[in-house]
């Protein structure tokens, strides 16, 4: 498979997934939990915030756009809620101060409606450029979720490997071209491995769309280089929040998928300097050539305030240029 | 015979559901200037009082403060011992949760006691033993990055000498009852040789103090018996997600005590009374008063009604076996 649609010499600019949403769209959230406004107000929210996401990385002449996934709360139980066969649990923590909806599968996994096909929609109608479809994985679904109802992990997982395979097809078939089917689980067991490869498998064998996975926060040294065994077209990886240390690992086992090169920590409240970005893409330049290439944050921004989130945004293109310029 | 019953360490931090979460509240507001660490200070002493007396009310004989202050049982020490900055996100364990790395980057240093204050401060709202809990050292040195000491044995060495100062500082206050947290011992047995040493170094310290050395997220055959050496009063064992651990339990000398996590503290189904029974009649049989049972680790990863729920559950499964006189 190739790059899909986009052209030119590489190292093409996007986001992992999540946007920060603006204070008017958090505030109507809230309002909407209390059923102070109506469902319908705050789509239009969602909507206008989804705009303006995409006006914005157009103006910054971002390569691969994403919806910002202004309409969901949580990867996991965005899903959670629009599927069958599952409850939405109470908060569990994840990070720091940071908290969870943890879902619960009460019931046989199902899919009765497509959940993200709208939105791509929407979002493709507002740029020229190519707009990602943005998909959670089985495995990590599975692993974000409590399980009171499947006898094992992996018939749990294999249930949800079927509904996020057709969800990946209805968006090919509304005409997506780069679909990502996030596993920041991935690296989590190294003997259930196998597991998500199997599962991923599953959803992206009927696929043509080019296909992205990506995998965060754990013993990458571990995982590699078996993690090459997923199969999808690119691996989206945190680099920032490592300090590059993967690399070393490329010497030995060359990367030999596209690569989602994440050059900025998202939980840093902190702008890099363009320079060090600059840095660090050329040291990856050292081990892939820059047409397998994609340059993006460590991981999806929801947790930086808006104005952090387009500041680091800016920052990649413009690291990006400068690397470009070396070409 | 009576069956002592116990938590682990964490327990969950959100409220429970519609009740204001003053901890999360808070800890916003000093990210936005408009709280104080006074502020803070309250929001958890506020919050310890609540948990215990929580696990008070379930009817548990040995409670802890549910860390309710810390983020993992790392950064409280690794914060306030000399030699350490924080580094990067990492899963902790197979959980989908994250801590930040602590970066070993000089020698090691006490600088007054990390968590005394807060100890003293939970034994002073509950009525039945607090337990404290520090991180053993190989745990600390697996989970910590050492840019300093360059060896595994000084560096453990080193850590073991503060936590032993601490420890001995926790007693001086009045804790009775010192659980040393070793889960990461689970996948390194190879340094079962160096966990004597070090936990010796901690132990020798104590005077009557009662030491537990715990372990949970997998199962300790690995060490096998030999485990049962390393200078404690208790070990801790997962029966959860450690189901070998029953074939250790003959093995255990006379003189120590177990401490069985025989509920699941990281999955939502409630165990029914009779499924807990079955586990605890045979543990009760062999060990008779040596017996503690718990949850299988800390109960953080559950949302609070269902941690409270659980505990429930376990006390009356304790006090219907040992009302049964089977031994």
């Amino acid at each position: 498979m190739g790059s899909g649609d986009l052209r030119g010499p590489g190292l093409w600019t996007t986001s992992v997934g999540s946007l920060p949403k603006p204070e008017y769209l958090t505030t109507a959230r809230t309002g909407r939990a209390r059923r102070e406004i109506s469902a319908e107000d705050l789509q239009e929210l969602e909507r206008t915030a989804t705009r303006e996401w995409v006006e914005f990385q157009d103006s910054i002449g971002t390569d691969l756009v994403v919806d910002g996934e202004q309409y969901r709360g949580d990867m996991v139980a965005f899903f959670a809620e629009e599927l069958a066969g599952f409850e939405i649990g109470g908060l569990v923590r994840s990070y720091g101060n940071r908290y969870y909806r943890k879902p619960i599968a009460t019931g046989a996994v199902g899919r009765d409606h497509a959940m993200t096909v709208d939105w791509w929609h929407f979002a493709q109608s507002l740029t020229d450029a190519p707009v990602k479809g943005m998909l959670t994985g089985p495995y990590t679904i599975c692993d974000w979720s409590f399980n009171e109802h499947y006898s094992t992990r992996r018939d749990l997982v294999l249930d949800l490997a079927k509904v996020i395979r057709d969800e990946a097809l209805d968006l090919e078939q509304a005409g997506a071209r780069y679909i990502q089917i996030d596993e920041p689980a991935a690296s989590t067991r190294m003997d259930e491995l196998d597991l998500v490869i199997e599962a991923m498998g599953v959803v992206t064998e009927p696929l043509s769309a080019h296909t992205i996975t990506h995998i965060c926060y754990g013993d990458f040294h571990k995982a590699y280089p078996k993690m090459l065994e997923i199969p999808v077209d690119q691996i989206d990886l945190e680099f920032a929040n490592s300090h590059y240390s993967l690399l070393s690992e490329f010497s030995a086992h060359p990367f030999s998928k596209y690569l989602g090169l994440g050059v900025t920590d998202v939980h840093s409240h902190e702008l890099e300097p363009v320079d060090d970005l600059v840095e660090g893409i050329r040291k990856v330049l050292g081990h892939l050539p820059p047409e397998r290439v994609f340059v993006d944050p460590d991981c999806g921004l929801k947790t930086r305030s808006p104005e952090e989130a387009k500041a680091k945004l800016s920052s990649i293109k413009k690291a990006v240029d400068v690397v470009r310029a070396e070409l | 015979m009576p069956i002592q019953t116990t938590v682990l360490g964490s327990y969950p931090k959100p409220p429970p559901e519609g009740a204001s979460f003053n901890l999360r509240k808070t800890l916003h507001a000093i990210e936005r200037g408009s709280a104080d660490e006074g502020d803070l200070q309250r929001a958890r002493q506020e919050l310890v009082a609540e948990l215990i007396s929580e696990q008070e009310a379930a009817g548990l004989d040995v409670v802890t403060d549910g860390h309710a202050g810390w983020d993992d049982i790392l950064t409280p020490f690794a914060r306030n011992l000399a030699g350490f900055s924080i580094g990067g996100l990492l899963r902790w364990f197979d959980n989908n949760v994250y801590y930040r790395r602590p970066i070993c980057t000089g020698p090691v240093e006490w600088r007054g006691p990390s968590t005394v204050e807060g100890w003293a401060f939970a034994q002073s709202v509950a009525h039945v033993p607090v337990k404290a809990v520090i991180p053993g050292p190989i745990t600390f040195a697996h989970l910590s990055v050492d840019d300093h000491y360059g060896d595994r044995g000084n560096f453990v060495s080193a850590l073991a000498s503060v936590l032993a100062q601490e420890a001995f500082e926790l007693e001086a206050a009045g804790a009775t009852i010192i659980q040393i947290d070793e889960p990461a011992l689970l996948n390194a047995p190879e340094e079962l040789e160096l966990a004597k040493a070090s936990l010796g170094l901690i132990t020798s310290q104590l005077q009557s103090a009662t030491t537990i050395v715990c372990t949970y997220f997998g199962d300790a055959k690995r060490l096998g018996s030999e485990l049962f050496e390393l200078p404690a009063d208790c070990f801790g064992l997962d029966f959860v997600a450690g189901p070998g651990n029953s074939e250790l339990v003959d093995e255990l000398p006379g003189d120590k005590a177990l401490q069985a996590g025989i509920i699941d503290a990281r999955n939502t189904a409630l165990e029914s009374t009779a499924a807990l029974r079955a586990m605890m009649e045979p543990l009760s049989e062999t060990l008779g008063d040596r017996l503690t049972v718990g949850p299988s680790s800390g109960l953080e990863f559950l949302p609070r009604e269902k941690a409270k729920a659980k505990l429930e559950r376990l006390v009356e499964a304790a006090t219907a076996v040992a009302g049964s006189g089977g031994n």
